[in-house]
C-alpha cells in the first residue's frame, strides 16, 4: 500500500524494524541464457550492457556542478521463488531487477536519481537530476578506472544459483514437505517457500575506483500449521544465507523442518507469563535481536551525525558490563550480513562497536565518515538501486562471556522468562526504547525451566538494558534465520548472534489474571 | 502513456500465447517518484526518479507461475516471457490455477479521480516553498535537536491485459508532507511526526498546520516514564487505530482461511466482536488513498462488507483460494477500510473514561493470525481525571485480539484521513498493560 509505505517513511526518522521473511508474494529462477557471462578482463562492464566511454560521460554529468563525492551503481537481480502447499508445487515465481542509482553527495546534502534504461542517454539525464543537489562550478571527475582489485569473497559458492535448473530443486522442496509432514500425526498443513537469489552490483566513484561483487542468497522457510482438540496452531522456522544450493542438503533440510515442527507442538502447552518487569535470559543465537535494536541502530552514525540518537555523545564511556563486547562483522563466511564490499564500493571490516563494555565506534558510511573526519567502516548499504547508501548493520553479535549456560538459568531468583525464537522487533532512536516479540520461550521458576510461553512483546530501553546484562555465557552464535533490517523504507539482509544472557530486568508483555 | 503501456502488456500476453501458454496476464507500470528533505533549514535530499515494471502470470498445461522484470526492451522481454513459460512447464498441474473470470472483468472503469495532473507538473520552488514554510513553524523552538519536512509524489500508470479478454489501465497519483521532530530532554530524544497525504494537492491542509502538529505532539512526550501494569480503559488514537483494525482483518482472506492460519476460520455470519464495529471495504470512494477500479487480478471493484454490527460478513476470496474453498471471488486484498464512526470526538471519550491510557502509537509487537494472541509495545498518555495527562512510554498492551475488539465499547467520530484505513479513535474496556 503506498499510503503505509509513506507512513513508514515518515515514521521512519525515529523508528526502525527488523522482520523474519515475508513470503506472501514470490520471486523465482530463471534460465541464464538471456544475459552474457561476466567476462575476466571486464568484469561486469559488458555484463551491463555499459563500458567505460559511458561511465565516463555519466560521472561527467553527475559532477557536473561540483560534489564533495559522487558515485554509480550498477545491480542486477535475479530472485527466485517455489512453493509447495497442499502437497502441490504449483507457485513459482521470478523478479528480475536491473537499473543505476546516481547520486551526489555535498557535505551532508544528497542528489540521488535511478533508471533501469541503461542506455547512456537516459543515464545522462538521471545524472543532471541527482547533480541538481549542488550548485557550484564541475568538480573532480573520473579519466581513467582502477579496480578495486580482486579481494577474497565471503561467500564463493561452487555453482552459482543461476545453473540450478528448476528440475534440481523441486526434489529438495518435497523432500522437505514430507520430513515436516513425517514428525508428528498432528500436522495438518505444511508449506515450504524456496527463495534463492543471484546480485551482481558495480560501484564507480568520482575517483575512478571500481568496485565489482556477487552475492548469492538462499532461503527454504517452512511453515508448519498443527490441530490437537479442536485447537490450531501454526508456526515455522527459516533457513537463510550466502550459500549455494549444495548447502541445502539433507542434514540441513531434517533440521529446519524438526525447527519448524518443535516450534509448532509446543504452542498448544504454552501460556502467557505474568505481566510487568521481570529478569529475562537470552537464549544464544537469535536474541542477538536485543543488539540490533538496543544498541545497533543507535549507533549508525547519520542518527548520531544529526544528534538523533540517544547514543550521540557516549563514545569512549562506558555503557555495559566488562564482560560485554559487541561486534558488527561483514567478513564472516557464508552469512546473512555478509559482505565483501558495501554498497559505495568501500572495503568492509569487522568493527568493535562495544570493546569490554566501552563504546567504541559508531558505523559509517561515506558521509558520516567525513563529517566526523574518519575512515568509513565499509557499512553503506543500499536495497537496491532505487535507494541512496544509509549507514547499516551486517552481522551483529556480542562475543563468549565468562559463564556457562546452566550458571545463568540458575540465577533467576523468583519468576522470569527465556527468551528463544523471535518474528520482529523496532527501536525509536531518539527515546532509546525497543521492542522485540518472542513467538517461543520458556518460564523459568528459581532457576528452573518450568513451562513453554508464546507470543510476548519485550519492551525496554537500550541503554538501560545494556548496563543490566548482568550474566553472559560462553556459549555465542549467530542465528541462521535470514532477518531483514529495514530504516528509510530500505529492507537489507542482516545476521545477528549472542550468547545466552541474563538481562535483569525487562518489561514482559504478559497476561495477569 | 496508457496505450504504449497497454500495447507492451497485450505484447506480453500474446508472447506468452505463442511459447505455448494457454492464459496470461500482465500489467505494466510506469511511476515518477519525487522527494525532497529539508533538515534544520537546510535541503538534505533530493530524488527523483522514473520507473517501470512487467509482471506477468502465466497457465501453461494446468500449471502456473509468475514473474516480473524491469527491463522492458522488446528482445530481452520476449526472452523473459518464453523463460517464464518454460519454468511453468516444471511446476505440478493445479487444477485450482486460472484466470479470473471474465464476467467479474470491469466493462467501463468508474470515474474515481484518482489523478490529478498538477503532482507531476509541480515546480521545485513549489516543494522548496512548501518545507520552508513548514521549517519556518518550527526552527528555533526550544529544544528542537533536529526537524526534517520532506515533500513526496508519484504519478503512476497502471495497465493490464488478459489472454480472456481484459484490457483497462489508469492514473493515479499521491503527494504528502510531513514533519518529524526531535527535541532534546536531558539522556533522551523524544521523537514524533505529524503528515498528511492524498491523491490531489488541493485536498493537502495548509503546511504550517502540519508542523505546528509536529511540534505539539513532540512537546506532549518531554518527561515521558515507564508507563503502569494494569488492566484499565484504552483509548486508542485515530492515528494509531488503523494498524488494530488491519490486524484484526489481515487473516480475513480465504488463503489465510484454507490454509488454516486465520482465527475466522468458520466463523462467517457469527457474531464475533462488540456489535459497535462494521466496517466495510470500499475501492469506489472518489479520490480515497485506498480507492481502485479493479484489482490484481482485475475484478472490478465493488464494495465489500467485512463486519456488520460484530458480526462476520466477508473474507478477501481471489480467484485460486475461491477455487480451494469452493466460494466465489470477492477481491484478493484490501482497498479502503472504512470503520462506522461513533457520535462523540476524542476529547468528549476521554472526559468519558476519566481514567485509562491514550494511546498514541505502537512500537513493534506482532500478533499469531492463527489464534489471534498478540502482544505490542505502545506509548501515550495517561488519562487522569477526565484529561489527557502524563507522558507514558516503554509499555505493552498484550490480549487477543477477537477478545480485544470484544471488548470495544465506543467509537469517535473522528476518522485519521491519511489513510486507506479509515479508523476513528477506539475505546476499549479492560485492557491488559504491562509496564513497570
Amino acid at each position: 500500500m503506498i499510503d503505509r509505505r509513506r507512513f513508514l517513511r515518515a515514521a521512519g526518522a525515529g523508528t526502525a524494524l527488523l522482520t523474519m521473511p515475508q513470503f506472501l508474494v514470490g520471486c523465482a529462477k530463471h534460465g541464464a541464457s538471456t544475459l552474457p557471462a561476466v567476462t575476466p578482463e571486464n568484469p561486469f562492464l559488458a555484463w551491463f550492457g555499459i563500458d567505460e566511454a559511458m561511465l565516463r560521460r555519466v560521472m561527467a554529468e553527475l559532477t557536473s556542478r561540483g560534489a564533495t563525492h559522487a558515485d554509480a551503481y550498477f545491480q542486477h537481480v535475479r530472485n527466485n521463488s517455489i512453493v509447495m502447499e497442499d502437497g502441490i508445487i504449483s507457485r513459482a515465481s521470478s523478479n528480475i531487477e536491473q537499473g543505476v542509482g546516481l547520486r551526489v553527495v555535498v557535505g551532508d546534502q544528497v542528489g540521488f536519481a535511478f533508471t533501469e534504461d541503461l542506455t547512456e542517454a537516459a543515464m545522462v539525464a538521471a545524472a543532471r537530476t541527482a547533480a541538481a543537489i549542488a550548485s557550484g562550478s564541475p568538480g573532480s571527475r573520473p579519466e581513467k578506472f582502477a579496480y578495486r582489485g580482486d579481494e577474497r569473497s565471503y561467500y564463493k559458492i561452487a555453482v552459482p544459483w543461476s545453473e540450478v535448473g528448476v528440475d534440481k530443486k523441486l526434489p529438495r522442496i518435497q523432500k522437505a514437505e514430507a520430513l515436516a509432514r513425517a514428525n508428528d500425526p498432528s500436522i495438518k498443513k505444511v508449506t515450504i517457500y524456496w527463495t534463492d537469489s543471484e546480485e551482481r552490483v558495480l560501484v564507480v566513484n568520482r575517483e575512478g575506483r571500481i568496485a565489482t561483487d556477487q552475492r548469492p542468497m538462499s532461503q527454504l522457510y517452512v511453515s508448519v500449521t498443527a490441530e490437537k482438540n479442536g485447537v490450531t496452531q501454526s508456526n515455522g522456522s527459516n533457513l537463510a544465507g550466502r550459500r549455494g544450493f549444495a548447502s541445502l542438503d539433507d542434514a540441513a533440510l531434517a533440521k529446519v523442518t524438526k525447527e519448524a515442527v518443535d516450534r509448532t507442538l509446543v504452542l498448544f502447552d504454552a501460556k502467557r507469563p505474568p505481566a510487568g518487569e521481570l529478569p529475562v535470559i537470552l537464549a544464544a543465537g537469535a536474541s542477538g535481536i536485543l543488539l540490533h535494536e538496543a544498541i545497533g541502530h543507535g549507533l549508525e552514525a547519520d542518527f548520531n551525525r544529526k544528534g538523533t540518537s540517544i547514543y550521540s555523545k557516549l563514545i569512549g564511556q562506558k555503557i555495559a558490563p566488562d564482560f560485554v563486547t559487541i561486534v558488527d562483522d561483514a567478513l564472516l563466511d557464508s552469512e546473512r550480513g555478509a559482505l565483501n564490499v558495501d554498497d559505495e564500493g568501500n572495503d568492509t571490516e569487522r568493527t568493535v562497536l562495544v570493546e569490554n563494555g566501552v563504546l567504541r565506534s559508531y558505523l559509517h558510511d561515506q558521509i558520516s565518515a567525513d563529517h566526523y573526519k574518519l575512515k568509513p567502516t565499509g557499512s553503506g548499504r543500499r536495497e537496491s538501486y532505487r535507494h541512496a547508501p544509509l549507514p547499516r548493520m551486517r552481522c551483529t553479535f556480542m562475543t563468549n562471556g565468562p559463564h556457562a549456560r546452566e550458571e545463568v538459568i540458575a540465577a533467576v531468583k523468583g519468576t522470569g522468562i527465556i527468551a528463544e525464537t523471535f518474528t520482529n522487533g523496532q527501536v525509536q532512536i531518539g527515546a532509546g526504547d525497543y521492542t522485540f516479540y518472542i513467538k517461543n520461550g520458556w518460564l523459568v521458576e528459581d532457576g528452573k525451566v518450568t513451562a513453554p510461553i508464546k507470543d510476548v512483546n519485550i519492551i525496554g530501553n537500550g541503554p538501560e538494558s545494556l548496563k543490566r546484562i548482568t550474566m553472559a555465557a560462553n556459549d555465542s552464535k549467530l542465528d541462521t534465520g535470514g532477518w531483514t533490517c529495514g530504516k528509510d523504507g530500505q529492507g537489507v539482509p542482516v545476521s545477528q548472534g549472542l550468547p545466552t544472557v541474563l538481562v535483569s530486568k525487562m518489561t514482559v508483555g504478559g497476561e495477569n489474571a | 502513456m496508457r496505450k504504449e503501456l497497454l500495447s507492451t502488456a497485450g505484447g506480453a500476453v500474446e508472447a506468452a500465447k505463442r511459447a505455448g501458454a494457454k492464459d496470461a496476464w500482465a500489467a505494466v507500470s510506469r511511476s515518477r517518484e519525487v522527494s525532497y528533505e529539508l533538515r534544520n533549514g537546510k535541503l538534505e535530499k533530493v530524488q527523483d526518479s522514473t520507473s517501470r515494471g512487467l509482471m506477468i502470470r502465466l497457465f501453461v498445461d494446468g500449471r502456473y507461475s509468475a514473474h516480473a522484470t524491469t527491463d522492458l526492451r522488446p528482445d530481452q522481454l520476449r526472452l523473459f516471457v518464453e523463460n517464464g513459460v518454460a519454468i511453468t512447464r516444471a511446476m505440478q498441474p493445479d487444477p485450482h490455477r486460472r484466470l479470473a473470470d471474465r464476467a467479474l472483468y470491469p466493462t467501463v472503469l468508474p470515474a474515481l479521480q484518482l489523478d490529478d495532473g498538477k503532482v507531476g507538473k509541480l515546480e521545485r520552488d513549489t516543494r522548496l516553498a512548501w518545507l520552508n514554510a513548514m521549517n519556518e513553524r518550527v526552527a528555533g523552538a526550544p529544544k528542537v535537536i533536529s526537524a526534517t519536512s520532506s515533500v513526496d509524489d508519484t504519478t503512476s500508470v497502471v495497465a493490464a491485459a488478459s489472454s480472456n479478454g481484459f484490457q483497462h489501465a489508469y492514473e493515479t497519483t499521491n503527494i504528502g508532507y510531513s514533519t518529524s521532530i526531535t527535541l532534546d530532554d536531558g539522556d533522551k530524544r523524544p521523537e514524533d511526526w505529524m503528515g498528511a497525504w492524498a491523491r490531489h494537492v488541493d485536498a493537502l491542509p495548509p503546511v504550517a498546520g502540519i508542523a505546528d502538529e509536529a511540534l505539539r505532539l513532540t512537546r506532549a512526550r518531554l518527561g515521558m516514564t515507564k508507563g503502569p501494569t494494569l488492566r484499565t480503559t484504552m483509548i486508542v488514537d485515530a492515528r494509531a487505530a488503523g494498524s488494530l483494525i488491519g490486524r484484526l482483518l489481515g487473516p480475513a482472506s480465504a488463503a489465510s482461511v484454507q490454509q488454516e492460519r486465520s482465527f475466522w476460520r468458520g466463523k462467517l455470519g457469527k457474531a464475533m466482536v462488540s456489535s459497535k464495529l462494521s466496517v466495510v471495504d470500499d475501492p469506489l470512494i472518489p479520490r480515497a488513498l485506498g480507492s481502485r477500479p479493479f484489482d490484481g487480478e482485475g475484478i472490478a471493484a465493488a464494495r465489500l462488507p467485512l463486519i456488520e454490527g460484530g458480526v462476520f460478513k466477508s473474507l478477501y476470496v481471489d480467484t485460486y483460494y475461491g477455487q480451494k474453498l469452493g466460494v466465489k471471488p470477492t477481491t484478493g486484498g484490501g482497498s479502503n477500510r472504512v470503520v462506522a464512526l461513533g457520535t462523540r470526538n476524542r476529547d468528549a471519550l476521554v472526559a468519558a473514561a476519566k481514567d485509562g491510557v491514550y494511546v498514541t502509537s505502537w512500537l513493534g509487537g506482532n500478533m499469531d493470525p492463527t489464534t489471534g494472541d498478540f502482544s505490542l509495545g505502545a506509548r501515550g498518555h495517561l488519562i487522569e481525571g477526565g484529561a489527557i495527562g502524563a507522558a507514558i512510554g516503554e509499555m505493552n498492551v498484550t490480549g487477543n485480539i477477537v477478545d480485544l475488539f470484544g471488548r470495544l465499547v465506543e467509537l469517535g467520530n473522528d476518522p485519521w484521513k491519511f489513510s486507506s484505513t479509515l479508523a476513528p479513535t477506539l475505546v476499549f474496556e479492560g485492557v491488559q498493560f504491562s509496564g513497570k
